[in-house]
């Protein structure tokens, strides 16, 4: 027989041969952590505390082996016992056999039983409403993340490792818990509560840190088993009482939880919670630098356009009440010669009406008339007599003339003809 | 404002508001300077809110830090 890649020539030993197969069998991530469901035969457990048997259906089987205190082992579970266990493939190389190593193992009519209470309990709370309440709201910036979940778990360090990756030093408190086996449940209900205890500023301030406001909840993917204390009453009504949000994140992709419909967030996996409720710090501060920049750059900008105003407003002023001033001057100057025309237009008139007057006035005088022969006749007590009527005959009268006067006496009168 | 802290998400909702109002121009002095000074405070708050952010971690078992609470209680 050849070698392998061709390295060696002869006949490969055996155990090397098994040893080899081993290495491949057990790397691939697809034997690995398995849920498989069988039949139990063979069941036997030793006095060194390790328990072996074969699992099996109709169509094949493989040996099994729950080491020493790997696991609780439902008492009910017997030869011909329906399972399904979690488990990895493992070769023990002395024999050439390949065998599974399990970790977990659960007589089906459990799990039957579990369904149907996850199933009652979802009716529950969709009846109560509690699957349509409002959530709590994510903060933006988490100032202080309780982490729940398995001490020392690789979910936790892969939390961790992405939390420090994308915010160095972000403030958190990990409480480890058990999250599989009879007192998971009750530890996570614990849990919780003391996350709600941190997230009151009383006790926070006693431990001189700022109260917890978010928490994450959750662990790595297991066999549905594992997982089913995030399927419990307990913990949903835990999660539902939750003064700050939380965040439900556990297992794979595919498993749906109780915990899952009643969280603030639902989570895929451990670190899918991390990266949607921690944000990158240096993207932050990017942005915070980017708003300090436009807003230094539009303030300036807009103090320029305001100093420009100013100037122009200025430079007008400063001519504005020269104009004025100009306008004024223009003005006055304007009525005064105004006024000088007119006055002078006035006086002349008088002038000349005056003299008219004058004129007239002296053309009218009784003396001018007198003086051209006109004589002006009187009664004796002084009333002009401009008529003839109403003239006695033997009436005493006095004519004026220009330069004295003579008393008569009348003799006859004659009225004008036509004349009235 | 003057009233409450604003939450992250509520100071950079403002300082958005308050950037593109100023890009936008037509402010006058007052405003300018009003609303400069505004955003200059949101931006040391949110820093201060990242700051903040930065602190003890701390792992600790269920017990331990029920312990420790009701420590706290007493």
């Amino acid at each position: 027989m050849t070698g392998r890649g061709g390295v060696t020539t002869g006949p490969l030993p055996i155990g090397q041969f098994v040893q080899m197969v081993k290495q491949t069998v057990v790397r691939d991530p697809l034997f690995k952590n398995q849920a498989l469901r069988g039949e139990v035969t063979q069941w036997k457990q030793y006095p060194s505390g390790h328990t072996y048997f074969s699992l099996r259906d109709q169509d094949g089987q493989m040996r099994a082996v729950i080491w020493k205190g790997r696991c609780a082992i439902d008492p009910s579970i017997k030869e011909g016992s329906e399972v399904v266990v979690l488990a990895s493939i493992d070769l023990y190389v002395r024999r050439g056999e390949i065998q599974l190593n399990v970790e977990r193992i659960e007589p089906v009519s459990i799990l039957g039983e579990l369904e149907k209470t996850k199933r009652l309990l979802i009716e529950q709370l969709t009846k109560e409403g509690e699957l349509d309440r409002e959530r709590l709201v994510i903060p933006a910036v988490p100032k202080h993340i309780a982490i729940i979940t398995g001490a020392g778990s690789a979910a936790l360090s892969d939390m961790q490792r992405l939390i420090e990756n994308r915010w160095p030093g972000l403030r958190r408190t990990v409480i480890g818990v058990l999250v599989q086996g009879p007192h998971a449940t009750e530890q996570i209900v614990r849990g919780l509560a003391a996350a709600r205890k941190l997230s009151n500023p009383e006790y926070a301030k006693s431990r001189g840190q700022p109260p917890v406001d978010l928490v994450i909840v959750g662990r790595g993917g297991g066999s549905p088993e594992d997982l089913w204390s995030f399927n419990l009453e307990p913990v949903a009504r835990a999660i539902i009482a939750s003064t700050v949000p939380v965040v439900s994140a556990v297992g794979h992709e595919s498993d749906i939880l109780v915990s899952d419909l009643v969280a603030d967030l639902r989570a895929s996996t451990p670190s899918d919670a991390v990266e949607r409720v921690v944000p990158v710090l240096p993207e932050l501060h990017y942005l915070l630098d980017e708003y300090h920049e436009r807003l230094g750059n539009a303030s300036r900008r807009q103090i320029n356009d305001n100093l420009q105003r100013l100037r122009t407003l200025h430079a007008r002023l400063r001519v504005a009440p020269m104009a004025g001033l100009n306008r004024a001057k223009a003005t006055l100057f304007a009525l005064s010669s105004r006024m000088n025309v007119s006055a002078n237009q006035n006086i002349s008139t008088q002038k000349t009406r005056l003299a008219q007057l004058e004129a007239s006035l002296t053309a009218i005088h009784p003396q001018r008339v007198l003086e051209r022969g006109y004589s002006m006749t009187q009664t004796e007590d002084g009333t002009v007599l401009s008529s003839v009527e109403g003239i006695e005959i033997g009436q005493h009268i006095i004519l004026n003339f220009a330069d004295g006067s003579a008393d008569a006496e009348i003799k006859n009168t004659h009225e004008n003809e036509g004349e009235q | 404002m003057t009233e409450k802290t604003p939450t992250y998400t509520e100071a950079m909702q403002r300082l958005e508001t308050i950037v593109s109002t100023l890009e936008r121009g037509g402010m006058g002095l007052d405003e300018t300077l009003k609303l400069y000074e505004e955003g200059a405070e949101l931006l040391r708050l949110c820093k201060t809110e990242l700051s903040s952010a930065e602190g003890r971690l701390n792992e600790l078992q269920l017990d331990e830090i029920e312990a420790e609470l009701q420590a706290v209680e007493k």
